[in-house]
Protein backbone atom coordinates (compact mmCIF):
# COMPACT_ATOMS: atom_id res chain seq x y z
CA UNK A 1 0.00 0.00 0.00
CA UNK A 2 0.94 3.28 -1.07
CA UNK A 3 0.26 6.26 1.26
CA UNK A 4 1.15 10.09 0.57
CA UNK A 5 0.19 12.74 3.50
CA UNK A 6 -0.95 15.95 2.54
CA UNK A 7 -1.60 18.77 4.61
CA UNK A 8 -5.09 20.10 4.59
CA UNK A 9 -4.33 24.21 3.41
CA UNK A 10 -6.02 25.56 0.62
CA UNK A 11 -3.27 25.69 -2.19
CA UNK A 12 -3.01 21.77 -1.40
CA UNK A 13 -6.26 20.86 -3.04
CA UNK A 14 -5.60 20.90 -6.47
CA UNK A 15 -3.05 18.44 -5.83
CA UNK A 16 -5.57 15.90 -3.75
CA UNK A 17 -7.97 16.48 -6.27
CA UNK A 18 -5.63 15.65 -8.85
CA UNK A 19 -4.53 12.65 -6.97
CA UNK A 20 -8.20 11.42 -6.49
CA UNK A 21 -9.14 11.41 -10.60
CA UNK A 22 -7.02 8.57 -10.30
CA UNK A 23 -10.10 5.18 -9.92
CA UNK A 24 -7.04 3.25 -8.22
CA UNK A 25 -6.22 5.90 -5.29
CA UNK A 26 -8.50 6.42 -2.47
CA UNK A 27 -8.07 9.77 -0.53
CA UNK A 28 -9.26 9.81 3.01
CA UNK A 29 -8.70 12.12 6.04
CA UNK A 30 -6.32 12.41 9.48
CA UNK A 31 -6.66 15.21 11.40
CA UNK A 32 -5.45 18.26 9.12
CA UNK A 33 -3.89 15.29 6.59
CA UNK A 34 -5.10 14.15 3.29
CA UNK A 35 -4.44 10.59 3.44
CA UNK A 36 -4.02 9.12 -0.53
CA UNK A 37 -3.48 5.67 -0.34
CA UNK A 38 -3.08 3.29 -3.47
CA UNK A 39 -1.92 -0.67 -3.93
CA UNK A 40 0.02 0.68 -6.27
CA UNK A 41 1.69 3.69 -7.36
CA UNK A 42 0.27 7.74 -6.92
CA UNK A 43 0.94 9.71 -10.01
CA UNK A 44 0.00 13.87 -9.84
CA UNK A 45 0.91 15.42 -13.04
CA UNK A 46 1.94 19.00 -12.13
CA UNK A 47 0.17 21.06 -14.91
CA UNK A 48 -3.52 19.83 -14.14
CA UNK A 49 -2.55 21.07 -10.36
CA UNK A 50 -1.99 24.40 -11.54
CA UNK A 51 0.88 24.30 -8.83
CA UNK A 52 3.53 26.70 -9.47
CA UNK A 53 7.01 26.28 -8.14
CA UNK A 54 6.49 26.84 -4.29
CA UNK A 55 3.48 25.06 -3.71
CA UNK A 56 4.64 22.41 -5.51
CA UNK A 57 8.09 21.28 -4.54
CA UNK A 58 6.71 21.25 -0.73
CA UNK A 59 2.97 19.35 -0.77
CA UNK A 60 3.91 16.40 0.41
CA UNK A 61 3.93 16.50 4.28
CA UNK A 62 5.10 12.39 4.45
CA UNK A 63 5.11 9.37 2.43
CA UNK A 64 4.43 5.88 4.34
CA UNK A 65 7.56 3.03 4.82
CA UNK A 66 5.96 1.20 1.95
CA UNK A 67 6.12 3.67 -0.96
CA UNK A 68 9.35 6.09 -2.00
CA UNK A 69 8.86 9.03 -4.39
CA UNK A 70 10.61 7.86 -7.95
CA UNK A 71 9.74 11.51 -9.13
CA UNK A 72 8.61 14.81 -8.03
CA UNK A 73 9.58 17.05 -11.10
CA UNK A 74 7.80 20.18 -13.09
CA UNK A 75 6.07 17.01 -14.63
CA UNK A 76 5.17 15.22 -12.37
CA UNK A 77 4.79 13.71 -8.61
CA UNK A 78 4.97 9.97 -8.29
CA UNK A 79 4.57 7.60 -5.68
CA UNK A 80 5.93 3.97 -6.70
CA UNK A 81 5.44 0.98 -4.07
CA UNK A 82 8.64 -0.27 -2.47
CA UNK B 1 8.14 17.77 26.31
CA UNK B 2 6.64 20.55 28.55
CA UNK B 3 5.45 23.73 27.29
CA UNK B 4 7.18 26.41 28.90
CA UNK B 5 5.89 30.00 29.25
CA UNK B 6 6.93 31.88 26.01
CA UNK B 7 7.79 35.18 26.98
CA UNK B 8 9.71 36.94 24.54
CA UNK B 9 8.34 39.89 22.53
CA UNK B 10 9.85 40.09 19.08
CA UNK B 11 13.39 41.55 17.49
CA UNK B 12 14.82 44.21 20.20
CA UNK B 13 17.82 44.43 17.33
CA UNK B 14 19.60 43.00 14.84
CA UNK B 15 23.09 44.24 14.04
CA UNK B 16 25.57 44.64 11.23
CA UNK B 17 29.00 46.34 10.26
CA UNK B 18 28.91 49.09 7.98
CA UNK B 19 31.60 50.89 6.38
CA UNK B 20 29.29 53.20 4.03
CA UNK B 21 27.11 54.84 7.12
CA UNK B 22 26.23 58.03 4.87
CA UNK B 23 24.50 55.18 1.86
CA UNK B 24 23.18 53.33 5.39
CA UNK B 25 21.58 56.14 6.41
CA UNK B 26 20.46 57.14 2.65
CA UNK B 27 19.00 53.78 2.19
CA UNK B 28 17.57 53.07 5.91
CA UNK B 29 16.38 56.64 6.54
CA UNK B 30 15.68 58.66 3.32
CA UNK B 31 14.74 55.73 0.85
CA UNK B 32 12.82 53.47 3.15
CA UNK B 33 12.10 56.12 5.56
CA UNK B 34 12.64 53.62 9.10
CA UNK B 35 13.17 56.51 11.70
CA UNK B 36 16.44 56.43 13.28
CA UNK B 37 15.80 55.73 17.27
CA UNK B 38 18.78 55.53 18.78
CA UNK B 39 22.58 55.90 18.81
CA UNK B 40 25.33 55.02 20.90
CA UNK B 41 28.46 57.31 20.35
CA UNK B 42 31.53 55.23 22.35
CA UNK B 43 35.22 56.05 22.65
CA UNK B 44 36.55 52.24 22.45
CA UNK B 45 35.08 49.78 24.49
CA UNK B 46 37.56 47.92 26.83
CA UNK B 47 39.92 46.10 24.34
CA UNK B 48 42.88 48.24 23.65
CA UNK B 49 42.47 47.49 20.21
CA UNK B 50 38.68 48.33 20.07
CA UNK B 51 38.34 51.56 17.53
CA UNK B 52 35.84 54.26 18.55
CA UNK B 53 32.29 53.55 17.17
CA UNK B 54 28.83 55.13 16.43
CA UNK B 55 26.28 52.29 16.82
CA UNK B 56 23.27 53.86 15.30
CA UNK B 57 19.21 52.17 15.05
CA UNK B 58 16.49 52.16 12.90
CA UNK B 59 13.00 51.47 13.45
CA UNK B 60 11.46 48.62 11.80
CA UNK B 61 7.65 48.81 13.20
CA UNK B 62 6.40 46.87 16.01
CA UNK B 63 9.27 48.94 17.94
CA UNK B 64 11.66 46.25 16.73
CA UNK B 65 15.28 47.67 15.39
CA UNK B 66 17.61 47.21 12.73
CA UNK B 67 21.22 48.86 14.30
CA UNK B 68 24.81 48.99 12.40
CA UNK B 69 28.09 49.45 13.79
CA UNK B 70 30.39 52.37 12.10
CA UNK B 71 34.05 51.62 13.58
CA UNK B 72 36.45 54.54 12.76
CA UNK B 73 39.49 53.97 11.11
CA UNK B 74 38.14 50.44 10.09
CA UNK B 75 38.51 49.07 6.31
CA UNK B 76 36.63 46.39 4.68
CA UNK B 77 39.66 44.01 4.99
CA UNK B 78 39.43 43.71 8.69
CA UNK B 79 37.03 41.09 8.05
CA UNK B 80 39.37 39.31 5.53
CA UNK B 81 39.89 39.29 2.47
CA UNK B 82 37.46 41.05 0.11
CA UNK B 83 35.54 38.37 -1.56
CA UNK B 84 33.97 37.93 -5.09
CA UNK B 85 30.32 37.34 -3.32
CA UNK B 86 28.43 37.79 -0.17
CA UNK B 87 28.50 41.32 1.83
CA UNK B 88 30.55 43.72 3.83
CA UNK B 89 30.15 41.13 6.87
CA UNK B 90 30.56 37.39 4.94
CA UNK B 91 32.40 37.17 2.09
CA UNK B 92 32.71 34.22 -0.18
CA UNK B 93 34.59 32.86 -3.33
CA UNK B 94 33.77 32.59 -6.53
CA UNK B 95 32.55 28.83 -6.02
CA UNK B 96 30.55 29.35 -3.34
CA UNK B 97 26.81 28.26 -4.84
CA UNK B 98 24.20 31.31 -4.63
CA UNK B 99 21.70 29.67 -2.21
CA UNK B 100 24.29 29.45 0.60
CA UNK B 101 25.21 33.09 0.03
CA UNK B 102 21.65 34.34 -0.23
CA UNK B 103 20.43 32.04 3.02
CA UNK B 104 20.96 34.07 5.50
CA UNK B 105 18.87 37.60 4.97
CA UNK B 106 16.43 39.45 6.89
CA UNK B 107 12.79 39.83 5.81
CA UNK B 108 11.02 42.72 7.51
CA UNK B 109 7.07 42.36 7.48
CA UNK B 110 4.22 44.11 6.30
CA UNK B 111 0.41 44.17 6.22
CA UNK B 112 -0.56 44.48 2.79
CA UNK B 113 0.08 44.47 -1.06
CA UNK B 114 -0.37 48.23 -0.66
CA UNK B 115 2.25 48.64 1.43
CA UNK B 116 4.43 46.42 -0.17
CA UNK B 117 4.11 48.26 -3.52
CA UNK B 118 4.86 51.77 -1.34
CA UNK B 119 8.52 50.13 -0.71
CA UNK B 120 8.58 48.89 -3.78
CA UNK B 121 7.77 52.07 -5.58
CA UNK B 122 10.32 53.81 -2.09
CA UNK B 123 13.36 51.59 -3.75
CA UNK B 124 12.49 51.64 -7.03
CA UNK B 125 12.88 55.47 -7.12
CA UNK B 126 16.33 55.30 -5.57
CA UNK B 127 20.00 53.71 -6.14
CA UNK B 128 18.95 50.45 -4.96
CA UNK B 129 15.75 49.13 -7.02
CA UNK B 130 13.97 45.95 -6.23
CA UNK B 131 16.09 42.28 -8.01
CA UNK B 132 12.91 40.50 -7.65
CA UNK B 133 9.05 40.51 -6.84
CA UNK B 134 7.75 37.01 -5.98
CA UNK B 135 4.76 35.41 -5.25
CA UNK B 136 5.94 32.25 -3.57
CA UNK B 137 1.88 31.58 -3.54
CA UNK B 138 0.90 32.11 0.34
CA UNK B 139 3.73 35.33 0.68
CA UNK B 140 5.14 37.65 -1.45
CA UNK B 141 8.11 39.33 -1.02
CA UNK B 142 10.28 42.38 -2.80
CA UNK B 143 14.53 42.06 -2.38
CA UNK B 144 17.07 43.60 -2.66
CA UNK B 145 20.91 44.38 -1.46
CA UNK B 146 21.18 47.31 1.26
CA UNK B 147 24.45 49.62 0.56
CA UNK B 148 26.42 46.97 2.61
CA UNK B 149 25.58 44.09 0.32
CA UNK B 150 22.78 42.47 2.86
CA UNK B 151 19.93 40.41 1.91
CA UNK B 152 16.93 42.90 2.41
CA UNK B 153 13.11 41.51 1.75
CA UNK B 154 10.39 42.98 2.93
CA UNK B 155 7.66 40.49 2.91
CA UNK B 156 3.17 40.20 3.07
CA UNK B 157 1.04 37.13 3.82
CA UNK B 158 -1.34 36.45 1.16
CA UNK B 159 -3.43 34.48 3.68
CA UNK B 160 -2.97 34.15 7.41
CA UNK B 161 -1.12 31.27 8.65
CA UNK B 162 -3.54 27.89 9.68
CA UNK B 163 -3.74 26.37 12.77
CA UNK B 164 -2.67 22.94 11.25
CA UNK B 165 0.19 24.83 10.05
CA UNK B 166 1.67 24.97 13.20
CA UNK B 167 0.87 21.48 14.41
CA UNK B 168 2.27 20.48 10.40
CA UNK B 169 5.84 22.14 11.48
CA UNK B 170 5.94 20.37 15.10
CA UNK B 171 5.86 17.14 13.19
CA UNK B 172 8.42 18.00 10.64
CA UNK B 173 10.91 19.23 13.58
CA UNK B 174 10.21 16.11 15.56
CA UNK B 175 11.03 13.93 12.10
CA UNK B 176 13.95 16.17 11.50
CA UNK B 177 15.81 15.46 14.55
CA UNK B 178 15.21 11.94 14.15
CA UNK B 179 16.20 11.53 10.99
CA UNK B 180 19.92 13.87 11.63
CA UNK B 181 20.33 11.41 14.49
CA UNK B 182 20.83 8.83 12.54
CA UNK B 183 23.25 8.28 9.52
CA UNK B 184 22.87 9.92 6.10
CA UNK B 185 19.68 11.77 6.68
CA UNK B 186 17.66 12.84 3.24
CA UNK B 187 14.74 14.64 2.47
CA UNK B 188 13.00 10.70 1.75
CA UNK B 189 14.32 9.62 5.04
CA UNK B 190 12.80 12.58 6.56
CA UNK B 191 9.33 12.14 4.76
CA UNK B 192 8.90 8.65 5.53
CA UNK B 193 9.64 9.54 9.64
CA UNK B 194 7.00 12.21 9.48
CA UNK B 195 4.65 9.73 7.89
CA UNK B 196 5.04 7.22 10.89
CA UNK B 197 4.65 10.50 13.27
CA UNK B 198 1.30 11.32 11.67
CA UNK B 199 -0.14 7.84 11.81
CA UNK B 200 1.20 7.74 15.90
CA UNK B 201 -0.23 11.49 16.72
CA UNK B 202 -2.69 12.55 14.75
CA UNK B 203 -6.45 11.09 15.47
CA UNK B 204 -8.38 9.73 12.34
Amino acid sequence: MTTLYVLDVPENTAVVKIADEDPEVTVGRRGWYFEISSAGSIVVDRRATGCRHAVWYSCVAGVGRDGRITQHDKNALRVDPV
Amino acid sequence: MTEQDHRVRGVDHVAFPTFDPAATVRFYRDVLGFPVVHSICAAGWGPENHPDFIHFFFDIGNDDRIAFFYYFGATPQVGGPVGEKGDVYARFGADVPEYFVRSRHLAIHVDSEDDLLEYRRRLDASSWPVEMQIQHETIESIYTHDPNGYMFEITRAMRPVTPQEDDDAALTIDALLDVVAGPEPTFGKLLARKAELIVERVPV
